[in-house]
């Protein structure tokens, strides 16, 4: 069984900055993970916050967010280092980090993951357009369902807005005007909820049927962006469509928090043509298109990461040519999943399937 | 002027591990077991070493059909490179079929260095089963 706590505020962002502030002034961690604003823009970035004094910017429940934050999540936990950390991160970036735990690129030893009930995110210029207007984005984003209805295209089909392996999860589904729910995930949640001292509370009665009729709105948007995109890229002449804008900036490649090498083959010299080979190459199919192997790249990428996507969309985001990157990936990543019936984020015991091989069938047939 | 059927050559790369494939198609050779001259063959150390992205670059430089030939389950000179290989199979399957390339332009067989005729036979199969699909979708294409 859970353990619920509601904080109730002025304000939603103050509410969390009270269980958040809570957790530095208690010593129960040493620093927290959180999405904060910066004295010079309205867009959250994820911060390091250390001192309880220091909370002022947080802004975890605004609509925006700039990277799948797993990276950086993955970066301050790279090793242990005794020191305690809480992470307080989306349902994607939560099963981004799973995927690199299971990758050995960081630990969960003495971290805590407060996992955040997501509405979505917006992208970052629809954001700060609309925080031009609205000082408080994370408490319009609540209340203005239009607001709602401006998150990204691939928030728009996520139906994994409830975040796996949280210690602890924050939520405002269902609850009062201004009022955050804390509930336990874990042993480890339940503990510190209580240390927190936090007021307890019930599971807002109404929570469930919102989060039902979320899904349904969600399972038939990614529905149709399925069956759309399969149909735009059956052939690898509909693909080249689809890419023939492609910079390769390889941004995508950078946004996405499961591209998990430390080198990407693509900048090394497997890739880096030397001129005799480029003129080979023209000679031979009459003329190359410079630069070279953006096909490969995008192949590359999907036959080394369809299994770990966790569908943030970030990749689509970050295109400078509006090539929607997301809905590619996820459409190939769903069939991957399926195939090998791995569901990335799920449990980090779970292993990654190119990593586990089968001994059984030992003879006979090649599949 | 449409080609027919029986004009198509069909253009086979074949990724064999060093330790069987290799010696059973070189076995193969001496043996004066003849195949059909479409494939071309690249020795790698083990099939544990295919990154997907050889079999990608054969497929998108024209490749139409690729043949992977590895030791059988328990002979792999690296304990479990061949099964590591075959787990990442149904992925690569799976990918190449959504660009519209049918999956049964890849194959995985495993044929031990003494089976000069079971290579034989394995590559007269595959490239009998190309040739009837016809040429690969990005035969002729601009692949960028
Ligand atoms: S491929 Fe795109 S949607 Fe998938 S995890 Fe990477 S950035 Fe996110
Ligand atoms: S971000 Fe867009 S333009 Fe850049 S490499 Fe990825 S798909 Fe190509
Ligand atoms: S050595 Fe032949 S497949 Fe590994």
């Amino acid at each position: 069984m859970s353990v619920y706590a509601m904080v109730k505020e002025k304000s939603l962002t103050e509410a969390v900055k009270t269980a958040l502030t809570r957790l530095l002034s208690q010593d129960l961690v040493d620093a927290v993970l959180v999405a904060a604003k910066s004295p010079y823009s309205a867009l959250p970035m994820p911060t390091l916050v250390a001192e309880a004094s220091a909370m002022d910017g947080i802004d975890p429940l605004a609509p925006a967010a700039p990277f799948n934050a797993a990276r950086q999540a993955a970066t301050v936990s790279r090793q242990a280092t005794g020191k305690r950390l809480a992470l307080v991160l989306r349902p994607c970036e939560i099963r981004a980090l799973i995927e690199l735990v299971k990758l050995n690129q960081c630990t969960l030893e003495n971290v805590v993951i407060i996992g955040i009930e997501c509405l979505g995110r917006m992208e970052n210029e629809v954001f700060l357009n609309h925080a031009a207007v609205h000082a408080d984005m994370a408490a319009e984003f609540q209340k203005n369902t239009s607001l709602q209805d401006d998150i990204t295209r691939t928030c728009k089909m996520c139906e994994q807005f409830t975040p796996t392996h949280a210690d602890i999860v924050m939520s405002t589904l269902g609850a009062p005007e201004n009022a955050v729910l804390f509930a336990s995930g874990t042993e480890t949640g339940e503990a510190l909820l209580k240390e927190l001292g936090l007021p307890t509370a019930e599971n807002p009665a109404g929570s469930e049927t919102v989060t039902r009729q979320l899904l349904e709105k969600r399972a038939a948007c990614k529905k149709e962006v399925f069956a759309e995109t399969s149909e735009k890229i059956n052939s690898i002449e509909k693909f080249e469509q689809m890419i023939a804008t492609c910079l390769n900036c390889y941004n995508c490649r950078q946004a996405c928090p499961v591209c998990y090498c430390r080198e990407c083959v693509f900048l090394t010299d497997v890739f880096a043509a030397r001129p005799e080979a480029l003129l080979r190459r023209a000679q031979k199919r009459g003329a190359v298109k410079l630069p070279t192997d953006t096909t490969m790249f995008h192949l590359t990428r999907l036959s080394h990461i369809a299994h770990s996507c966790v569908g943030c969309g970030q990749c689509s985001s970050v295109c400078p040519s509006n090539i929607p990157v997301a809905d590619i990936f996820t459409t190939v990543a769903a069939q991957v999943q399926a195939r090998y019936d791995y569901v990335p984020g799920r449990d980090v015991g779970e292993p990654i399937p190119y990593l586990m091989f089968e001994e059984k069938q030992k003879s006979g047939e090649s599949k | 002027m449409v080609k027919s059927m029986s004009d198509f050559q069909p253009k086979i790369i074949a990724l064999v591990c060093n330790w069987c494939t290799y010696t059973a198609a070189d076995l193969a050779g001496t043996s004066r077991l003849g195949y059909p001259a479409n494939i071309r063959m690249v020795r790698m150390m083990c099939t544990g070493m295919i990154d997907p992205k050889y079999i990608l670059k054969a497929f998108l430089d024209g490749a139409d059909g690729v043949f992977i030939g590895g030791c059988h389950p328990g002979d792999c000179h690296y304990i479990n490179g061949n099964l590591k290989f075959r787990k990442r199979m149904p992925g690569m399957e799976t990918i190449i079929k959504q660009f519209g390339f049918d999956e049964n332009r890849l194959r995985l067989r495993w044929i031990g260095a003494s089976e000069g005729p079971e290579f034989q036979h394995h590559i007269t199969d595959f490239i009998q089963t190309i040739q009837e699909m016809g040429p690969s979708p990005a035969q002729g294409l601009m692949v960028l």
